[in-house]
């Protein structure tokens, strides 16, 4: 067993720019520490709109313990509430996503509105006040369409930063209007920083992702220019002019396309509209539209791919054609979920407009991928010749950046406990 | 020792309207297939003050709160019980929740005895009661109470009901006919089925039924209570026959309204005019029942023997969603379903009564 003290001290004394010690990526205890500190306080992607589109749906996720539920209302708004019956604390919706009219525990009948408010417990007499049994609240917030929660009492404030700088992004990709055409869930047989860590870096790609680095180069994430050979060279160049290039193009069409890195705030994120090579339309492995329908009032399918980064859990990429989002939530501390989602204008027809394979090829092959190699990395965590590693400061300064968000995350999350205790 | 708020004999305090608002049910009666009988006391025994034909006012849970006066059916001589008599009204919320929900032991908060439409029952008159469906309610306060109290000196007791199985208290306003020589009692059935033997009036009251039944009419005085319609065609043909109107009385069928503020029975909702039984078929076990007026099609899953999953009884909750295979229902549901799923052709049983003929997936 780890005391908290134990882990201040593996917090504190974590050193920039290498991995972290192996009890990060293994011990029962740090990952009851993330639940609560991490997943517990910070906004994490968990649905996209698609997933409810009409006025009833709606969708749980489990994050550590906690079930939420999240509704879409008549008025066409999103709620979420913690899944939890306030009579014996059953659990009121039990599958993935359903439809329902009031949310009704199918125990003993008590039902709330879509306010989360109990409107009927029959049998309780007259001295029962309903008032103070109403569903508990989730903080939610959708951005241009993709949902965002946070289980804390006080919400982080800056998500308004990320929805004000981000918005602009997403918003012409025009998330309502798509639907759902695929989603996956895998379970990597990693912890879930592990899964975030191989995110964050394209370093592994050249080697590990032969359909992926069809449309999407490596170099999009950095390189050392050191040790470019001459084909690596004309690459880089023959990349980087495409940068100016499209940003160029697509700046003057409405589409803001250049990087913007907040990855140190509270809900740190990132953004950058990549170029794509060959045809440049999209992650297929023909790099051309997957889906004749593009999406919102798009004509010119040649957008590159939007890449958006949340901490601490979700990647994103928005073509011309589709969007495919992850969202990542852990199980335990060798287990973490990767769900992944594919989407397309909602008039698409599959087999006419797009075909699931050639839609989700890439990424499939990519997850199965990328899983494999966390599940190296975790077993390499568990072993003991594992110390922590130096980063490649031109290939990984975003693995940095995350493990640097999570440390101190959980220092600021020590320091308020410490507080609260002074406080008291 | 004379404490003016006790009965001598039993001291059970008096209801005190300013004080006593629960009432609590203590026995519920199937008076006809769509009628019920509701009993209820106070939570302490009380002795309730009224006149015969009176109304209570209910205060029911239904679409946030509804309140709804219904007339007192029991004697007035029997003061410490209240009862009324309700039917099922298509569309009515009161009555359907009353029926639904309404059972010993559940409380409701009323306020009342109130309401004019009384008779002496003591007074030497000659009396004709018209009433038609559930405005015999009225009528049979005032007879149950005058039978109670002495012997009615002279009453005549009309009433127009759908068909025979209809007729609500018949066996007894016989019984109380044969104990009461001076109460005479006639019947008119506006149809009649094969099933039932029938061998009074068949067909809607009219003037030369009238004279049959009660040959001196114009002698009496009348009290009526019914549906609008009913009262219309009852005046109509007493002024058509040259009666004094000073001597007639009547109280609207939907008794006390005007003086709740509320209207229970739509004018469409009369039982001459709502008088189709609707066949309900259910699909998966293939039960068939009738249906009348107002009856949901829940009550018609477990008057044909079915018992489908429901809690909630008003639509709220969405546990009895079926799926509704034919014809068309009225849906007052609480919430408990979604537009797209109606549209899907779902229903919520405990709140759906049928328009037509139906079948449901049960």
């Amino acid at each position: 067993m780890r005391s908290p003290s134990d882990i201040q001290t593996l917090i504190n004394r974590r050193e920039k720019n290498k991995s972290l010690e192996a009890p990060f990526y293994n011990s029962p205890e740090i990952l009851d520490l993330d639940i609560k500190a991490i997943f517990g306080k910070h906004w994490i992607f968990v649905a996209v709109d698609p997933e409810l589109p009409e006025p009833g749906d709606c969708v749980t996720v489990e994050v550590g313990n906690a079930s939420i539920l999240i509704l879409r209302g008549d008025d066409m708004e999103v709620r979420a509430f913690h899944n939890v019956c306030r009579h014996r604390g059953a659990r009121l919706i039990d599958e993935r996503a359903t439809t329902i009219g009031n949310i009704v525990c199918r125990y003993h009948g008590w039902t709330y509105n879509e306010d989360g408010d109990l409107i009927l417990a029959e049998h309780m007499g007259s001295g029962f006040d309903k008032s103070c049994h109403g569903l508990k609240t989730v903080h939610v917030r959708s951005i241009a369409g993709l949902i965002f929660i946070c289980l804390a009492e006080n919400a982080p404030a800056d998500i308004d930063e990320l929805a004000r700088t981000m918005e602009p992004y997403i918003a012409p990709h025009d998330i309502a209007n798509c639907k759902v055409a695929h989603s996956s869930e895998l379970i990597e047989e990693g912890n879930w920083k592990l899964t975030m860590e191989n995110n964050r870096e394209c370093y592994h790609c050249e080697g590990n992702h032969p359909q992926l680095t069809v449309p999407l180069s490596e170099f999009g994430f950095g390189f050392s220019p050191d040790e470019l050979d001459e084909r690596r060279s004309s690459d880089v160049k023959k990349y980087l002019e495409s940068v100016e290039r499209d940003h160029q193009r697509w700046e003057a069409c409405g589409l803001p396309s250049a990087e913007e890195e907040h990855l140190a705030n509270v809900t740190g994120f990132r953004t950058m509209r990549l170029p794509l090579s060959w045809e440049g339309e999209s992650h297929t492995l023909d790099t051309k539209v997957a889906s004749k329908k593009l999406l919102g009032s798009f004509t010119d399918a040649k957008l590159g791919g939007l890449s958006f980064w949340t901490h601490p859990n979700s990647w994103h990429h928005f073509m011309s054609d589709h969007i495919v989002t992850f969202s990542v939530l852990p199980i335990s501390p060798n287990r973490t979920l990767v769900r992944t989602t594919w989407l397309v204008h909602k008039d698409a027809i599959e087999g006419e407009d797009y075909s699931l394979d050639n839609l989700t090829q890439v990424w499939t092959m990519t997850n199965l991928q990328d899983a494999m190699l966390v599940r190296l990395a975790q077993l390499g965590s568990e072993q003991p010749a594992y110390e922590p590693g130096p980063y490649s400061t031109f290939t990984e300064p975003h693995v940095e950046a995350f493990c640097d968000w999570y440390i101190k995350r959980l220092q600021d999350h020590f320091a308020a406990d410490q507080a609260a205790i002074a406080a008291q | 020792m004379a404490d003016e708020k006790l009965t001598e004999v039993t001291r059970v305090p008096l209801w005190d309207p300013e004080q006593d608002d629960v009432l609590v049910c203590r026995q519920v009666r199937q008076e006809t297939h769509d009628v019920k009988t509701f009993v209820f006391s106070g939570r302490e025994p009380r002795a309730f003050r009224f006149y015969p034909g009176q109304y209570m006012t209910f205060e029911l849970p239904v679409e946030g709160m509804v309140t709804r006066s219904y007339t007192i059916s029991a004697s007035a001589a029997r003061p410490y019980r209240i009862e009324i008599t309700v039917k099922r009204v298509p569309g009515g919320p009161g009555s359907n929740w009353l029926h639904d929900n309404m059972m010993p032991g559940k409380e409701v908060n009323v306020s009342g005895p109130g309401g004019e439409f009384t008779t002496d029952a003591t007074a030497e008159e000659k009396l004709l009661f018209l009433s038609a469906g559930s405005g015999i309610t009225p009528m049979m306060s005032m007879t149950r109470t005058a039978c109670d109290l002495s012997e009615p000196s002279d009453l005549h007791f009309i009433h127009a009901a759908r068909s025979p199985s209809d007729i609500i208290f018949r066996d007894e306003l016989a019984l109380l006919a044969a104990q009461n020589p001076s109460l005479k009692l006639a019947f008119t059935c506006e149809t009649t089925s094969a099933s039932h033997s029938w061998s009074g009036y068949t067909g809607r009251l009219n003037l030369q039924m009238l004279s049959l039944m009660s040959p001196d009419f114009l002698d009496r005085k009348i009290f009526c209570c019914g549906p609008a319609l009913f009262m219309e065609g009852v005046r109509n043909m007493l002024q058509q026959a040259g009666f004094n109107m000073e001597k007639y009385y009547e109280e609207s069928f939907d008794f006390g309204a005007e003086t709740a503020g509320t209207l229970e029975e739509p004018a469409s909702a009369a039982p001459e005019i709502s008088d189709q039984i609707f066949r309900v078929s259910f699909s998966k076990t293939g039960h068939v029942v009738e249906c009348g007026p107002g009856m949901t099609v829940l009550s018609a899953a477990r008057e044909a023997g079915l018992l489908p999953l429901s809690s909630c009884q008003r639509g709220i909750c969405g546990t009895c969603k079926s799926k509704l295979i034919s014809g068309e229902v009225d849906m007052q549901h609480g919430g408990g379903i979604r537009q797209r799923e109606i549209d899907q052709g779902k229903i919520l049983i405990c709140c759906s009564t049928p328009l037509s003929d139906i079948e449901v997936e049960i």
